[in-house]
């Protein structure tokens, strides 16, 4: 049913960025509402630019999660005096962060177990 | 949740295009601070961004229901592109309508006729037992003695079973004498059929009395009520005198309630073994009892009844069925197969029409090629592609059916004037209903995936590269489409001339039968009929001096030329009869049909006395045993041996049956003395049967057909009759008067109305498969204005150009004819039917139908051909 995806998407790439995505936004916005050009540069910056991400692709990552209901949002003024859409954590958000956190730890532990078992 | 996102996406959409702004506002700003230029700041910051509207777009998508909303956008987009190609679209819309329309119209009179023609419940499940003589399968026994019946309906097979004996009364009284269709039924008969009264109540099992003897009363038919009591609810509870004897009225069915009349009434009938009459008897089956199971159990019945009384069976054996009553219907036959064949050519019809659309759409997706080629290359689906150019034909194929089902309306109506009564049960109603249209739906949603499955694929399997390359110029596009759109053209063609084969077929048919020699003069003849009370008039001598006060009175009408009686022959039918010619062996298979006539039969229906004499009054008035006799009957009197003045024993006369009264000394031994052209007394379709004429007296049978031969219009005697009729007997009724050419005409009605519609179908198809030559041909023109401004400047004429497009369409037409040709000739041999009376190698009407469709498909070309010729050869350079 749903179709015409950008033709140089590669969906399992598409499917791993996505939930890691939303888990990086998430954790973004802890500290406080952050606009969208915040929170890219933020991710990128953190990351050490490891994680390249296309910043467009965050807005539809946004309106996702503002749909689920784990981040609102409201329109307010930018550090350099602009109409930007600030984005902030729910209550919802917050919990959902931390299971998530805890899923993603699991799982690293549990790749690094299988990968480097020596080091256990 | 969803819902609502779906109804404010406008706005969501907006505010997220505000968001990106300010992203690229804030990353342009941060990039200057780290040193950019303005512009390649922005620049940097639009690539970091990504594309705005492939973002947009996913964020709008997650707020939609996709595929309605696609399915909308698509019919959107549809319609605002038929309405940038009125022309085109308005062709299409108009072809789809005629198939759709026409195709409706034939499934509402094949629901109303054939599907659903009863209002009874379960109809299909009822059953009529026949029994069938084995050697002359023919003969089809239908009725049961009321003996047998009570019999019948034990049988463990049978959940249940009731009878109906059709036997007209008289109705005198308050109202004016008629010959009135009163239906004796069982009392089980309304629960059987299971149809409610529309006012008071049916006939009931209380309604036989504890000794057995019916109640009095009657359950009237809609038609009856409104003709006899002005459909006034007072009706309930007045009385009918019929045969003098007074029956109540206790209810009213509603209009389409008809059993075995729908202008007469339901009385009731006493299951009386000592009955001596016969009943038509329906069944319904026991749960799990199969049609077999039921018919033999039946013929081991009636295996036993005929040991009990042999003379009531075929003597050389018989088998029983059961018929279904849903194929005993009037409409079982010469309707049903017109109707099937018509539903075949309306098929037909749409088939035509979906090739015309086919065409166009393929034509528009040539010139629509290069904007699917951009579209492919910035990113859309190939199947997503797909999905909207099918659904563009589907909203085509049902704006069309839209269309389609107002014609369907209009094509009913005249197929419902158009349909001979007699061949449609009573009970049926033809009208486009819930059905109907869930039909033509159906219809308009599988002729879009038709017509748009081709065009579909093949646009949005296009080569992006190719067709990008060509930049606008659609030469070789409209090269590769050519070949499907030739072969659609074809198809059309060969389809429609299948058509036309069948309304020249039809045509032939029905000149052929006005054309017949019928062997009487039917204009300015009177008929009607005279049928006398057995119990008013119990003796010959009554019956004969009754019949002979009529003809002396009418005869001496003013604007009277002659009058006479003839029962059978006037002008179809009559008992028949074995018979033996003195000194010659009987031939027990050969048969005579009787016409019991008057002594001015001859003069008053126009047939030609071949040799002999005819009767005289005095030989018919006293009974004389003498006979005419047809040619055909002639010619079995072996060569040179002249019949006239031969005896021959008819067996009929030896032993009359029913209500028939012979003369007090009678004699089997007729004298003949003459013989009379041959009519044709066995239907128009028929050769005429050998046949033999005696005066009525021999028989003095209770009905008398009266053939009144006038100076003036038949019908403006009637009054004159009738009121001579009153003087002599008050409360005899005069019943179906007709003109002889009328009954006649009854003849030709289905075919008239098999002509009627093939050829309404036939010239459908033709004018689609004209509007299908004519824009090819066109459109090869378009596309070939190039090479035709080439042509012409190499030194071309205008002759040239003619030839070289109608060539171009004359070769479609001539493979399109061939095709059709073989084809029908294929499927006339398949569906040989009564209603093509002459066969499908009919030179005339195969050449009537080359030739009406060689001349439509000229000028089809001639129009476009003509545009050609005409070209300026340098504006026709330049044509891209």
């Amino acid at each position: 049913m749903e179709s015409m995806p950008p033709q140089n998407d590669h969906p399992l790439q598409g499917e791993m960025l996505q939930g890691t995505l939303d888990l990086l936004i998430l954790q973004t916005l802890v500290p406080g509402p952050a606009h969208g050009h915040t929170i890219a540069h933020i991710i990128e910056h953190r990351s050490d630019e490891v994680l390249q991400v296309e910043h467009g692709s965050l807005y539809p990552a946004l309106h996702r999660l503002e749909n689920r209901g784990w981040i609102a949002s409201f329109w307010g003024t930018s550090e350099n005096n602009r109409k930007a859409r600030y984005y902030r954590l729910t209550a919802l958000g917050r919990q959902q962060l931390k299971t998530h956190t805890n899923n993603w730890d699991r799982l690293v532990r549990a790749v690094n177990r299988v990968l480097r078992p020596a080091e256990d | 949740m969803g819902w609502k996102r779906f109804f404010r996406r406008r706005q969501w959409d907006e505010e997220r295009a505000l968001e990106l702004d300010a992203y690229i506002e804030q990353e342009t700003a941060d990039n200057i601070a780290r040193g950019m230029s303005p512009g390649l700041a922005r620049r940097c910051a639009q690539k970091k961004l990504g594309n705005v509207t492939v973002i947009r777009e996913e964020i709008y998508r997650m707020n939609s229901l996709v595929l309605i909303e696609t399915i909308f956008q698509d019919a959107r987009r549809g319609i605002r592109g038929f309405l940038e190609t009125p022309g085109a679209t308005l062709v299409a819309l108009l072809s789809l309508a005629l198939g759709i329309g026409a195709t409706t119209a034939i499934f509402s009179v094949i629901y109303g006729v054939l599907i659903s023609p009863y209002p009874y419940a379960k109809a299909n499940e009822i059953w009529a037992p026949q029994i069938l003589d084995l050697k002359n399968p023919d003969r089809v026994r239908m009725l049961h003695h009321m003996r047998e019946y009570v019999e019948l309906k034990k049988l463990p097979a049978f959940a249940d079973a009731m009878a109906t004996l059709p036997e007209n009364r008289l109705l005198t009284g308050d109202h004016a004498p008629e010959n009135f269709e009163s239906r004796s039924v069982t009392a089980n008969a309304f629960e059987f059929l299971g149809v409610s009264p529309v006012l008071g109540r049916t006939i009931q099992p209380s309604d036989i009395k504890p000794d057995g003897t019916p109640e009095p009363v009657i359950v009237l038919s809609y038609k009856a009520w409104i003709r006899l009591f002005n459909a006034s609810p007072s009706a309930l509870g007045q009385q009918l005198l019929l045969n003098d004897q007074p029956f109540t009225v206790i209810g009213v069915m509603p209009p389409r309630f008809g059993w075995w009349t729908n202008d007469g009434g339901w009385l009731v009938l006493p299951e009386d073994r000592r009955d001596n009459r016969s009943v038509a008897a329906i069944v319904r089956l026991n749960k799990g009892v199969s049609q077999k199971r039921a018919e033999d159990q039946l013929q081991a019945l009636h295996l036993q009844l005929a040991k009990e009384r042999p003379d009531d069976f075929p003597k050389t054996g018989f088998t029983t069925a059961l018929k279904n009553y849903m194929d005993v219907t009037a409409a079982s036959g010469e309707m049903e197969s017109s109707l099937r064949l018509l539903f075949g050519a309306v098929g037909f019809l749409l088939l035509i029409a979906c090739a015309n659309v086919a065409n166009l759409q393929l034509a528009r997706g040539a010139a629509r090629a290069h904007e699917i080629a951009v579209r492919i290359s910035i990113g859309a689906g190939r199947l997503r592609l797909f999905r909207q150019l099918l659904t563009e034909s589907v909203v085509l194929s049902v704006l069309g059916g839209v269309f389609g089902v107002l014609l369907a309306l209009a094509i009913t109506k005249l197929i419902v004037a158009l349909i001979p009564d007699s061949y449609v049960p009573n009970e049926a109603r033809i009208s486009v209903n819930g059905y109907v249209l869930l039909f033509s739906a159906a219809v308009s949603v599988l002729t879009g995936i038709l017509f748009g499955l081709a065009p579909a694929l093949k646009c949005s399997r296009s080569d992006v590269v190719a067709t990008l390359k060509e930049a606008g110029r659609n030469l070789s596009t409209a090269a590769a489409g050519a070949g499907t759109r030739k072969a659609l053209v074809v198809a059309e063609i060969a389809l429609s001339v299948v058509l036309l084969m069948g309304a020249s077929l039809t045509i032939r048919g029905f000149l052929k039968l006005l054309n017949l020699d019928l062997g009487f003069h039917p204009d300015r003849v009177l008929m009607v009929r005279l049928p006398l009370q057995p119990k008013r008039y119990p003796t010959y001598e009554q019956r004969v001096a009754f019949t002979e006060r009529v003809l002396t009175l009418v005869s001496n009408l003013p604007g009277v030329r002659s009058v006479a009686i003839g029962n059978g022959g006037l002008p179809f039918g009559g008992p028949e009869t074995t018979y033996t010619i003195e000194g010659q062996p009987k031939v027990e298979s050969r048969t005579l049909v009787l016409g019991l006539i008057s002594s001015d039969y001859t003069q008053t229906m126009g047939i030609q006395l071949r040799g002999g004499r005819t009767f005289t009054r005095g030989e018919v008035v006293h009974a004389q045993p003498v006979a005419l006799i047809n040619e055909a009957a002639a010619k079995l009197w072996p060569a040179g041996m002249s019949p006239i003045g031969a005896h021959v024993h008819l067996d009929f006369l030896e032993n009359p049956r029913g209500q028939l009264l012979p003369p007090p000394a009678s004699t089997p031994e007729v004298t003949i003395l003459g013989i009379i052209a041959n009519t044709r007394n066995a239907g128009l379709k028929s050769p005429p049967v050998p046949s033999a004429y005696i005066p009525y007296t021999l028989l003095a049978p209770p009905m008398r057909m009266l053939a009144i031969q006038t100076q003036t219009p038949p019908m403006s005697l009637l009054n004159a009759v009738r009121e001579r009729l009153r003087t002599i007997d008050k409360d005899q009724p005069l019943s179906s008067p007709m003109t002889l050419e009328d009954v006649v005409g009854l003849e030709t009605v289905q075919p008239r109305f098999n002509m009627a519609l093939f050829t309404f179908f036939g010239m459908l198809g033709l004018a689609l498969a004209a509007a299908g030559i004519y824009s090819m041909v066109s459109y090869t023109v378009t596309t070939r204005t190039h090479e035709i401004g080439i042509r012409m400047a190499i030194g071309a004429g205008r002759r040239d150009v003619l030839a070289l497009i109608l060539a171009s369409g004359g070769r479609l037409v001539i493979i399109g004819l061939g095709l059709g040709i073989a084809a029908s000739w294929m499927l006339g041999r398949y569906l040989r039917s009564e209603v093509f009376e002459v066969p499908e190698t009919d030179a005339l009407a195969l050449g009537g139908v080359v030739i009406v469709l060689s001349l439509v498909a000229l000028v089809a070309c001639l129009m476009p051909a003509q545009r050609a010729a005409r070209l300026d050869p340098v504006s026709a350079l330049r044509h891209e």
